[in-house]
Order: C-alpha cells, then structure tokens, then sequence
C-alpha cells in the first residue's frame, strides 16, 4: 500500500531547494541588488545570530505563541464548525460573522487586541488565532455538511443517538476533509505570529526582524525569514503526519 | 407481523402542486414471511421501505411492526443499503459490529459475533480489510452481515444488489436465499429486476407511479429452496408465466412508454 521509500524520493524536493539557492545566489551577484544579499552571506549572518544566542531564546518564545494560538484554532474552530454544519440555527447564527472574519485582514484587529491585553503575549496569541481560526470552521462545517446522507441514515437504522451519530459517524467522516482546512489555519497561524510579533508586541523573531528592517539590514531580515519558513514548513509537517495516522484509511488517489 | 394501514405521503412539487409518494397502501406481511417489492422508479417503493425502517414520516395511516406502531427506527428492524454505507475507516469486522458497539455490547462480545457472521457471510480471512479493499459484492455481505448481527426481526432490503454486476448479483441472492433457510426472518426486498423479484419472492408486490400504490400482489408458488442453478428456474413454466405477467403490467406504467398509447 505505502510507496516504497528509497534516497530517489529525496532527489526532486533536494534538486529543488538546489537550483533555488542557486537562482538566488546567482541573481543576486549578477544584480548587484542592495536588499538582495547573496544566500551564502544570509547563511552566514543566520549562523552569527545563532551564535550569539540571539535565535533561539527567540525561536521559542514565537513557537509558544503558534502552538497556544494554534491549541484555541483548533478547539473552537473544530467545535464551531461542527455545530456549523450540522445546525442549521447555528449556520444561520454564526456563518456571517465567520464569512466576514474570514475574509477581512486579520492585522486590523491588532490594535484592538493590544487596547484589549496590552502588549503581551496574549495579544500575540489571539492574533494567531484570528489568522488561523476560520478557515478552519468553515472548511470544518462544510465537512461535516458533506458528510454523506446515506452513512446518517445507517447511524439512524441501527440505533445512534445524536451523540453517536457525531462522534461515530459525522466527526470521522468529516476529519480528511476538515484536515485540509486545518493544514490551510496552519500556514496562516505562522504568518499571524510573525506578524503579531512585529506590529504588537515586539518579541520574539518579530523583534528582530522589527529591528533589522528599521535599520535596513536585508541580510538579518531574510536570515530570520528562513527560520519562520522552517517552522511552517515543520508546523505543516507535523500537520501531515497527523493527517496520515487519522485518515490513514483514505486511498492514496484520493488525497489533496 | 408487519400491518401497513392505508399509508399515505404526500410532498410539495416544485410547481405548488402535491406529489402523492404513497396513497392508501395496504399490506400486511407475516413472520418470516420474505416479500419483494417491485416498480418502476418513483412508485414510492424506497419511500415505503424507510417509512417501514422509521427513516421518514407519513401523512395518514400507520404501521405496526409486532403490534408496536413504527416511529423511529427500532431494534428489531434492520436495513441493507443499496450503496452498501460502510463506514469506510472501519474494517469489515467493526462495520458488522458496528450496530452492537452501538448498543454498548462489549468488544470481546461484539467481535466474537461479528467473526460468525462474517464466516456466515463467506469473508473468512477478510475481517481486517477496509471498504475500499473490497469488491462490492463483498462490501454487500458486510452490510448484510451487519444487519443480521444485530438479530433483527425484520430485514429491510433497499435494492441490495442493484449495484452490483449481473454474476454477483446471482450469487447473493443465492447466498441470502441459503441464509434466509436457515435463520428465518422477516424480510421485506425492494428491486426493480422482475427476475429478482420472483426468485427470492414468497410474495411479489408490484407498486405502481404516480401516486405510489400497490398495483397488484402476486403469490410466488416456486417450491424451496429455489436457486438459479441447481433446478434450472429460470427456465420453469411458473417462472416464466409469472416474469411474463409481471413485466406486461410493468412495461404498461413505465415512464418511457411515451406515446405508446397512441
């Protein structure tokens, strides 16, 4: 059933990351460009940074704020979602405001989360949530609204109460699709908690890259870049790892 | 003892008009007593299968199961779906558990029926398979597998084998044919294959559309136990002028025949 995984299924994403560092390097010799340092110089600052043990009190201090911002997404993003698709009363309450939310840019709320909690990390954290938590209800309720009518039925037949119908029928039938909502919150939270970092509460990689930007120190700004890249990268990984254990029953053709 | 009483359903049509879905159906099925019903689509012949199984409400009449009234689905009614409805996450063997684990039967207990009937069913060896591994006639004998583990009384059948190729279908209606023998039970079999109908059939009831009614209930009196292959029913005198009645009835209602008449 799993492909098999020998050192070629490394070779395509490996050649990848290669001729982009390549690309990069070479466009920005070749340019001259002032705020496009060459990778080899960005490498270089990043492990300076590290050494000086700039990094990764940092690093931390950003990944507390995605995993306690991702922890509520989830929770209330799963539970409203649920509720979502499958009450028609709670849609008719709640999807407008999701719709609204979803699509208005969530740093305008900074301000307000900074009148609300002050310059902490609370803020910080209800930014990520803001960023992360309704993709994921609405990709959630209408997972659970797709969850298809003959399966409702059987529940039904063979006795399910309300909780059983949710809990043994709607909420796994639901999970591969609601997994693709929850992998999209995922991407967005990292983007939430760099930016909450850097217009809020000035900690974390965002203070540092707050810093480097207002003295114009390229070099600093793309090397603290790639580290927020890595952790979405990781952040999604996990993501997919989760999504593979969870869904495992789905056919490989039919993933996203 | 299934009593259907003047049973009628009727809905709104998009043009404000009213669709009868059922109107004035009568029938009265007794214990382990196996009846087909057979229409074309839209006789109403599904609608009254999931009024029987509780699925959905009616308008006038009633129905008893047992002398009970029918108005949520029970314990004593199982169905078979005609898309199987597996729960495609779970192995063959927790999707025939799947209506004991509801009833809060231990695992140990639940598994140990679960493992006879799909040795009942023919999927020995099979039990730890996913949905989506099966063809689907095996898929179909987990969902009748799972229907009988709950010990039903009556057996609600929504066209089990139509979507199924032409050789599966035979051998499980051969296979249900040999179960049912064996661990009788009422059983109540919508199709739309007239063969099928009068095969497994002690009783053929032919509904007919617009509004959905019973159009005429014909005894099958073909000695048991029947099969295609052994005594050759196919091509017996009773079968034959039965199909044969069956279908000039049919093919007079069938939304196709469209200026036949003229």
């Amino acid at each position: 059933m799993t492909p098999r995984r020998g050192p070629l299924t490394l070779l395509p994403p490996l050649s990848g990351l290669l001729a982009g560092g390549v690309l990069w390097e070479g466009v920005s010799r070749t340019a001259d460009a002032a705020f496009l340092p060459p990778l080899t110089e960005v490498l270089t600052r990043l492990a300076e940074l590290t050494a000086d043990g700039k990094i990764l009190p940092s690093l931390l201090s950003s990944v507390i704020n995605l995993v306690l911002g991702l922890a509520i997404s989830l929770t209330l993003g799963l539970t409203l979602g649920t509720l979502m698709g499958r009450y028609r009363p709670a849609e008719a309450a709640l999807g407008i405001y999701m719709y609204a939310l979803l699509t208005a840019p969530s740093l305008v709320f900074a301000p307000v989360f900074f009148s609300l909690f002050g310059p902490g990390r609370t803020s910080i954290v209800a930014v990520v949530v803001m960023y992360s938590l309704f993709v994921i209800v609405i990709t959630t309720a209408s997972a659970v609204r797709d969850v298809p009518a003959q399966l409702l039925e059987m529940g039904r037949v063979y006795g399910a109460g309300e909780r059983q119908l949710l809990f043994r029928v709607v909420l796994p039938a639901a999970l591969p699709m609601a997994m693709a909502g929850i992998r999209l919150g995922v991407g967005r939270a990292v983007a939430g908690m760099i930016n909450g970092e850097m217009f809020i509460a000035v900690v974390g990689l965002g203070q540092i890259l707050t810093e480097a930007g207002g003295s114009f120190d390229s070099t600093t700004v793309l090397a603290v870049l790639l580290v927020v890249v890595t952790v979405a990268l990781i952040a999604i990984g996990i993501t997919h790892w989760a999504d593979r254990r969870l869904n495992g029953w789905l056919p490989e053709t039919s993933r996203t | 003892m299934i009593e259907i009483k003047n049973l009628t359903k009727r809905f709104p049509d998009r043009r404000g008009g009213t669709v009868h879905a059922l109107s004035e159906v009568d029938l009265t099925i007794a214990d382990n007593e196996f009846v087909t019903v057979l229409g074309p689509s839209g006789c109403g012949k599904t609608t009254l299968l999931r009024a029987i199984a509780g699925l959905t409400g009616w308008d006038e009449g009633g129905i008893l199961v047992d002398g009970e009234p029918v108005r949520a689905p029970g314990p004593e009614r199982a169905m078979v779906f005609q898309n199987f409805a597996l729960l495609p996450w779970a192995t063959a063997l927790d999707n025939v558990a799947f209506g004991l684990e509801l009833r809060g039967e231990p695992r140990g207990r639940r598994h140990a029926t679960a493992r006879e009937l799909i040795g009942l069913v023919g999927l020995d060896g099979f039990e730890d398979r996913l949905p989506g591994e099966l063809s689907g006639g095996m898929q179909q004998r987990v969902g009748l597998a799972r229907a009988l583990a709950v010990q039903p009384r009556v057996l609600l059948m929504d066209e089990p084998f139509g979507a199924l190729d032409e050789q599966t279908r035979r051998i499980l209606q051969e296979e249900l044919l040999t179960i049912w023998e064996r661990r009788r039970l009422t059983v109540v079999f919508i199709t739309h294959s007239i063969e099928e109908a009068v095969l497994l059939g002690d009783r053929v009831v032919l509904m007919s559309p617009r509004p959905g009614r019973i159009a005429e209930t014909v005894p099958v009196d073909i000695p048991r136990p029947r099969s295609f292959d052994l005594h050759g029913l196919g091509r017996t005198e009773e079968f034959t002028t039965l199909t044969t009645h069956l279908w000039e009835r049919l093919r007079t209602m069938h939304p196709d025949r469209v200026g036949a008449h003229r």
